[in-house]
């Protein structure tokens, strides 16, 4: 049965994978702009750099995988239909406006300068609003 | 979809949490359940008319 401790105890997890997932991305941040200074300052080898940005990656996989756990055990049914809408106006929304990037600055029409960054940020921030806009039309 | 789910409840002297309890899913998936802003999948269906003791189809109505 779902108790409002459980509820509260899925809520909590909520809470603990966000955050895990906002330190996760935020290495994956850390770690890009380490590889790039040392690059730029030849702090490290080549070898070394490509171990720093696998490395920064792992909390990622692991958020990745808790988030699956979440949403096969623990959330119910409907919040689990939010998050996969969300997930999906994410990539829906997402790919056609990277195309769009690639094709226009392939031909040499003038768009904003992108960083990794912006493009690991994107699809998260895709992501919130797809569930917020999901969630919205539940209420 | 409509459904007949505030009804029942109330006539059980229920609140959306004690059904949720009973259903195993969350208050906020009661809630919009009984707005029609959600139509539950075949397995809480059942349930839901295992816990009133009804059939599916006398408390989901298919809507226009």
């Amino acid at each position: 049965m779902k108790t409002h401790a459980s509820e509260r105890e899925a809520a909590s997890s909520g809470a603990t994978l966000y955050g895990l997932y906002v330190l996760a991305i935020a290495s994956a941040l850390v770690g890009n702009l380490l590889v790039r200074l040392a690059e730029e300052a030849g702090w490290l080898g080549s070898s070394s750099r490509i171990a720093l940005a696998v490395v920064a990656v792992i909390p990622l996989i692991v958020a990745a995988v808790m988030f699956w756990r979440l949403l096969r055990g623990e959330l119910d049914e409907m919040v689990q239909r939010i998050v996969l809408e969300g997930m999906a106006f994410a990539l829906t929304v997402y790919l056609p406006l990277a195309a769009l990037y690639v094709n226009l600055r392939t031909a040499g029409a003038w768009v904003p300068r992108l960083d990794p960054p912006d493009l690991l940020m994107a699809p998260a921030l895709l992501m919130a609003g797809g569930i917020l806009l999901a969630w919205r039309r539940r209420q | 979809m409509t459904n007949t789910l505030p009804d029942l409840r109330t006539a059980r002297g229920w609140s959306q949490g004690d059904l949720a309890e009973a259903l195993d899913v969350s208050r906020q998936t009661v809630n919009a359940l009984e707005r029609g802003k959600y139509d539950p999948s075949l397995p809480l269906a059942f349930r839901i008319a295992k816990l009133f003791k009804l059939r599916i189809e006398d408390i989901f109505h298919p809507g226009d």
